[in-house]
């Protein structure tokens, strides 16, 4: 079963607290602040190696973003994926969660046959959730999101546990299918010294926009139907004052107190 | 700027301190306090493939090198100083073996030690002193087909926990290298010393009654052992003190400086007080200092430099990285004030720690020794 994972880079979420907004931009400043993999892609990595452990096959990682995003493709393959494709043009940048999602579509199309494609259910920089789903629909294939558990119950067939605000969902898919997993699904495996040996041997390919036959206009920010209308950075204050009497005299007064300080 | 890692070794960077942060850094109050040595962890570190650093491929390692070995060292010891002064003593005899044994012994020890299925320890130092040890007296006296060994070795690391411990006695006239598994009669481990740091490492006395030790188990040629156990004292003992100083001073950096931004006083963060900067300030030179230092050795090591021409490197990568984790998680607890004295924050551990590098791989005082034969002959 051939099983493609889609990984971001992102800031370090342990420095967040250095990016600043851009507003002429409205964009975020990430410059000096480390990179990663986004955190939950880790469990999808993990869960598409589990995957080859049980079926034969091929697990491929592809990213899109800027050629630093390189580092994180060999993170995943350090960890043991087989193969990794890295979308990278000048084109590309930014992308909003659809046109994402439509050339990552077009990629996978293009270049990566798959049974199963596997995604982290959310971004720590952006968080919106809707990469995976609107890529099912590019590629279409059914899909579940916000994944907790998975088990293959036939050659084609995956039995899904989909956590929900209120409760979990069972869900019977149907391969090629779409999965966004979270971060109970598995413990993602640190890469061990000889898969961190293995990486130089191991096949990383590169693609352009002019690789995937899609029209300027549908990349990057072109091709994106979001646009920011503003953004701003919530200030942080430490303020302290005692509150004397009875509970609910306190408690009100403290949300009087709280709103006065606009933290309301 | 970097140190010019490769790609290889910048990603092994990143899966130790992730190793340490995730599976490491939970356990550290509870051990610590404890005094449990964490096997679980030796193991995780072995089936990651992180302790046959220098050990070749063809024996169960990866032959990444020295300076991939001090880099996980530091990573190790930036969370828990304990479990990189343990990976850097037991990797003292599995370098041994493989540079001065034979292929028998390689090939019979050393992929379990890469493993961490097994743990090893090696033993120099006596009650007459580690920095002289031309006066041990221990002796191995020729008996049939091997040796009768008498006598006692003191502060040795690891010893009560090693499944084979490698030692140097008197014999023939000379000093040989041996080794010696666990439970063989006549070896045993005769008390653990109290001490001061790394808590969860056991450093032991130990005693040969006429205790038989084969042929078989002699490393390199007899008269030779100090030829095998200066070099691996030098090569492994020193740039892995080294590392754990290096890694122990950025973990206590780190914690002092996350305290000064979060603590406020005079209604703002006391980083902002430039009395608690300058001393942030000279933590982090320091740091960046010793790294430079400590690292160079295991570069030099890795190119293929000999040990003995090393010698002074080695040395002042010791002394140094020591000489600045010993001031600096001082300073690290004098701007935390009293919280730096709580095992919660754990400055006080890296402290404490610190303390038994004094005399790990040799005193700063030998390794003025070393560096000022050099300078002034």
């Amino acid at each position: 079963m051939d099983t493609l994972v889609c990984i971001k880079q992102v800031p370090h979420p342990d420095h967040f607290g250095q990016i600043t907004l851009d507003p002429l931009t409205k964009a975020i400043r990430r410059e000096g602040v480390p990179l990663v993999m986004n955190p939950v892609d880790r469990n999808a990595v993990e869960a598409a190696l589990q995957v080859r452990e049980r079926f034969p096959g091929k697990v491929t990682v592809l990213t899109m973003g800027p050629p630093q995003s390189r580092e994180t493709l060999e993170e995943a393959l350090a960890m043991g994926a087989d193969e990794a494709i890295l979308l990278c043009d000048r084109a590309f940048a930014g992308a909003d969660a659809y046109a994402t999602a439509l050339t990552v579509a077009a990629a996978i199309k293009k270049f990566c046959p798959f049974s199963l494609v596997l995604c982290g259910s959310e971004t720590v920089d952006s968080g919106t959730r809707m990469v995976g789903p609107m890529l099912a629909e590019f590629l279409d294939v059914p899909y579940a999101t916000n994944v907790r558990a998975m088990e293959f119950t036939g050659d084609v067939t995956c039995l899904v546990e989909a956590d929900l605000d209120n409760g979990c969902m069972k869900v019977d898919l149907t391969l090629p299918a779409l999965i966004t997993v979270n971060k109970a699904i598995n413990e993602p495996r640190i890469p061990d010294v000889m898969g961190i040996i293995q990486v130089a041997g191991k096949k990383l390919s590169t693609y352009r926009a002019e690789d995937l036959g899609l029209p300027a206009e549908k990349l990057g920010l072109a091709g994106s139907p979001t646009r920011v209308a503003g953004v701003w950075e919530f200030k942080k204050d430490r303020r302290s004052e005692v509150l004397q009497g009875s509970p609910k005299h306190v408690s009100s007064d403290a949300v009087a107190r709280i709103r006065e300080w606009g933290g309301l | 700027m970097d140190y010019g890692f490769s790609k290889e070794q910048e990603m092994l960077k990143k899966a130790a301190r992730q190793f340490a942060e995730t599976r490491v850094a939970p356990k550290v109050l509870e051990v610590d306090e404890k005094g449990e040595f964490p096997f679980d962890l030796v193991r995780q570190m072995g089936q990651m493939g992180l302790i046959g650093l220098v050990n070749s491929k063809e024996y169960g390692g990866s032959g990444m090198g020295h300076l991939a070995r001090i880099v996980v060292i530091e990573e190790m010891a930036r969370v828990y100083p304990s479990l990189g002064f343990f990976f850097q003593a037991g990797n003292l005899l599995m370098y041994a073996l493989e540079n001065f044994g034979n292929e028998e012994q390689k090939k019979r020890y050393i992929p379990d030690l890469c493993k961490g299925a097994k743990v090893s320890s090696f033993a120099v130092t006596e009650q007459t002193g580690g920095s002289d040890p031309s006066a041990m007296m221990t002796t191995a006296t020729r008996n049939g087909a091997g040796y009768v060994v008498n006598g006692r070795k003191s502060y040795i690391t690891n010893a009560e926990v090693a499944d084979v411990l490698g030692f140097v006695a008197k014999s023939n006239g000379g000093f040989s290298a041996f080794f010696v598994e666990k439970g063989t009669p006549g070896f045993e481990v005769t008390r653990r010393e109290p001490r001061a740091g790394f808590r969860s490492i056991s450093v032991n006395e130990l005693a040969f009654t006429e205790c038989h030790v084969p042929q078989a188990n002699l490393i390199g040629p007899e008269g030779r052992g100090m030829a095998a156990a200066l070099p691996t004292i030098s090569a492994i003992g020193r740039t892995g003190a080294a590392g754990v100083a290096l890694g122990a001073t950025e973990g206590a950096y780190e914690g002092a400086l996350k305290f000064c931004r979060e603590r406020v006083l005079y209604g703002k963060p006391i980083s902002d007080l430039q009395a608690l900067q300058f001393m942030l300030v000279e933590m982090s030179t320091d740091i960046e200092a010793a790294r430079w230092v400590s690292y160079r050795p295991a570069v030099l090591l890795d190119q293929g430099k000999s040990v003995k021409d090393l010698g002074v490197d080695i040395a002042r990568a010791k002394l140094l990285a020591v000489d600045v984790a010993l001031r600096n998680c001082l300073k690290a607890q004098q701007a935390m004030g009293a919280y730096g004295q709580s095992p919660e924050y754990r400055v006080e551990m890296y402290l404490r720690d610190m303390l038994e590098l004094l005399t790990a791989g040799g005193t700063q005082e030998i390794m003025k020794v070393v560096i000022g034969r050099a300078i002034t002959n």
